[in-house]
């Protein structure tokens, strides 16, 4: 026994963050037994980028932020102020929070309609094609598989996503509910194939899937800069995949009543409405790699490895905080003009960056 | 691709039979035999309001609407069949809570044509002030609904700001922020002061000012104007002969505004144009509706300019001195009209309004009260609109002629 927990401790401690600011706190911690153990469990890099950064406690801070954040950011745009009275010194910052706890204490109905079982277990297992790409991404030295295809992993996860909600209309068993899947089936294919050629095209300009290589590759331009077109057409593809406001068609509420989701209440509905945020984040993961930069930031000798992960997030934040303006300056587009756009211009857009990505990868190399 | 006609017996689904709906079994029997669907929008529907809209689609494509009004019907003529004249002045204003100075002034108009009443001028450039106020505040109400419904949060939210200054100045004006019963027969109720004209019109520079930005954020936004342009087309033709009435006729093309036609109070006096568009779209209803709200602020602006001093209720009314408080009702309760029929036109915010007045020429309440108002005048057109658009176009082409049900079904 003592010696499995000797070698799980020999692991963790193998391959532990490096943070000089907190070292002295930690080489402490480390000679207490028991609270060793678990100081080298969270330091412990792959669990470290999985669970702590950019993986799950900072996903949910950042759904915390980012709920409040859209909500305020539109009120002072529409002359309004926005969620105050939560904690009303900090601005009613924790409103996210307060409503969390009510959907959580709130009865879930299952009507009777409903396909009781998948009904019930589809927003939780909509977790999963949402979770697994953070094992694939890396930030920095913190990663948790290492793999040189990565991206192509995570575009590949991200597909997955649209399924669930279409399972989630049609588990509900609902005129509206229907009507949004088959409108998300609609966009799904929309925006999928301009976006998957838009990220072939950035895989073609770095030569390869890897993360590394893409961040190496971009120490001196942003990918931003060396291929644009790909840039526009996957800031649109993402507007597109999240039901951000010009493309907010599967959730039309003024016409079909959030579609998929309508059936939902309580926890459920706190779940299903996440999964858009999720999907932001997991995709603004990426876009950071492939255009931005990835990690790469004015290097802090303090914070050690911590840079890394703390450089993509600040990165992620940013252009989150900077794309839910949409929401309060656009109409939502009728589902057939969404899909000329989809179809069209922006698969010309997403051949044409495929062209420029080819070219440049070829010139690079 | 040849269309193949197959033959499967198919059932209409239960609850159209069980729900009441105002269409023949054979109707619904026909429309899905022939492969169709039947959508029921309303009466509670995020979309609509409280009416029913029976929409037949092929696809996605709306081949025939039928709307089932009626749900907040209040059977208003036949409650003023047994009020006094005077009690009917709140009475009539309810239709539409934005509009009530229009529906107030014709009723009015009607008892003082009846009756032969002078109004005196100030009295009239005070009435024209409040029907202006209420124009710009209805379109200003119909724009967010407009708004909303195609998805645009802060297109609602400007216009409901920009609002709340018109309740001001009626508040500030009458007493009360929309249904003010301020328009009685020979005058208006009491004498506006300096400090709020002054204050209205400092309102309508400051509204013109905000509306640029409501104009930057909504009127020119691209995914608007996709929405709304080329929807619900209806030609000049079309809308003559479904009798499409105000705004939304004259998007059509149709040079046609009570106010110019027939000028009643001081609109003859003031110097303002009409909004006309040819396009006859929704984008273009929408478009006349903005173009009007800038006229009304200009017709306002030159009512406080040009009003001259003196009495504000007729002498008829009020014999002893230049105010009918204190005495209202002694001098009002009992009017009664001579026998016969007085009819008035007034152009309200969404379209004509027919105020008839049948008197018996002995008692002190109307033996009848006809009122037709704009929303049950083009409910017609509106539905000839729909046909051929896309089922997600019904929402845009409902927010664009402003359709309110309690004013359509009174």
């Amino acid at each position: 026994m003592m010696d499995v927990i000797n070698y799980l401790f020999e692991t963790f401690s193998s391959n532990m963050m490096d943070i000089p600011l907190i070292a002295p706190i930690v080489d402490f911690l480390l000679k207490i037994p028991v609270i060793n153990f678990i100081v080298a469990l969270i330091l412990w890099k792959p669990f470290f980028a999985v669970i702590i950064m950019p993986g799950l406690v900072v996903l949910t801070l950042y759904l915390l932020y980012v709920v409040w954040y859209e909500r305020k950011l539109t009120a002072r745009i529409q002359w309004r102020v926005g969620p105050l009275e939560v904690a009303r010194p900090i601005r009613g910052a924790i409103q996210a929070l307060a409503d969390g706890i009510r959907y959580f204490f709130q009865e879930a109905i299952v009507h009777r309609e409903a396909h009781r079982p998948y009904f019930v277990q589809l927003p939780i297992l909509a977790f999963i094609p949402i979770l697994l790409p953070i094992m694939f991404i890396p930030a920095g030295s913190a990663v948790g598989i290492y793999t040189p295809y990565s991206i192509q992993l995570t575009v590949t996860f991200i597909a997955l996503i649209p399924i669930t909600i279409v399972a989630m209309g049609w588990a509900s068993n609902s005129r509206f509910a229907y009507i949004g899947s088959v409108r998300e089936a609609f966009m799904y294919f929309a925006y999928e194939v301009p976006f998957i050629i838009a990220v072939i095209s950035m895989i073609f300009l770095y030569g390869s899937g890897d993360a590394y290589v893409a961040v190496e590759k971009q120490s001196a331009i942003p990918g931003a800069l060396l291929n644009p077109i790909a840039f526009i057409v996957y800031i649109i593809a993402m507007l597109m995949a999240t039901s951000r406001l010009p493309f907010e068609i599967p959730e039309a509420d003024q016409e079909i009543a959030f579609g998929p989701f309508v059936e939902y209440s309580g926890i459920l509905f706190g779940l299903a409405m996440v999964l858009a945020y999720e999907k932001l984040y997991i995709m603004t993961l990426l876009f950071t790699i492939l255009f931005l930069g990835g990690w790469s930031g004015p290097y802090c000798p303090l914070l050690g490895d911590l840079n890394g992960p703390l450089w993509m997030f600040i990165k992620t934040i940013v252009v989150i905080s900077i794309l839910v303006i949409v929401r309060s300056i656009y109409a939502r587009y009728r589902l057939d003009q969404a899909l000329r756009i989809g179809w069209t211009s922006m698969l010309a857009l997403s051949i044409a960056a495929l062209v420029v990505g080819g070219a440049l990868g070829v010139w690079l190399s | 691709m040849d269309e193949y006609v197959l033959d499967i017996p198919v059932e209409p689904p239960k609850e159209l039979r069980s729900l009441f709906i105002p269409i023949p079994p054979e109707y619904v029997e026909d429309t899905y035999k022939s492969d169709d669907f039947l959508i029921l929008v309303g009466p509670q529907h995020p979309g609509s309001g409280h009416m029913r809209l029976i929409v037949r689609v092929k696809g996605d494509i709306i081949q025939e609407v039928i709307p089932d009004p009626g749900y907040v019907h209040r059977s208003m003529e036949k409650l003023a069949e047994n009020r006094l004249y005077i009690q009917n002045i709140p009475l009539v204003e309810r239709p539409a809570i934005m509009d009530a100075p229009n529906f107030n002034l014709g009723y009015v108009r009607a008892i003082e044509e009846a009756l032969d009443i002078e109004v005196p001028e100030r009295a009239k450039y005070i009435r024209t002030m409040l029907a202006e106020l209420g124009r710009v505040g209805t379109h200003l109400y119909d724009a967010a609904i407009l708004a909303v419904f195609i998805g645009h949060t802060t297109g609602f939210m400007y216009p409901f700001a920009l609002r709340e200054l018109i309740c001001e100045a009626l508040v500030r004006l009458t007493g009360a922020r929309f249904t003010s019963s301020f328009i009685i027969p020979g005058g208006v109720r009491r004498d506006a002061d300096e400090s709020t004209l002054k204050w209205i019109y400092d309102m309508t520079l400051a509204m013109e000012r905000r509306l640029k930005s409501f104009e930057r954020i909504f009127i020119n936004n691209p995914t608007v104007i996709a929405r709304l342009q080329d929807v619900g087309v209806l030609s000049k033709e079309e809308a003559i002969k479904y009798g499409v009435v105000g705004p939304f006729l004259r998007a059509s093309g149709v040079e046609y505004d009570v106010r110019k036609v027939e000028p009643y109070e001081v609109y003859d006096e003031l110097v303002w144009d009409m909004p006309v568009s040819d396009a006859g779209d929704s984008y273009a209803r929408f478009l006349v509706r903005v173009n009007e709200i800038g006229q009304s602020l200009s017709i306002i602006r030159q009512c406080i300019k040009e009003m001259p001093e003196g009495r504000v209720i007729s002498e008829q009314i009020a014999e002893n001195g230049n105010d009918i408080r204190g005495s209202f009702y002694d001098s009002l309760s009992n009017i009664v009209l001579p026998s016969g029929e007085y009819t008035t036109l007034t152009e309200g915010a969404r379209g004509t309004i027919v105020f008839s007045i049948v008197s018996d020429g002995e008692s002190n309440v109307p033996y009848r009260l006809r009122i037709v108002s704009p929303g049950w005048l083009y409910l017609k057109g509106f539905m000839e609109s729909m046909k051929g658009e896309r089922l997600a176009d019904l929402q845009a082409i409902y927010g664009s002629f402003g359709y309110f049900p309690p004013e359509a079904d009174r």
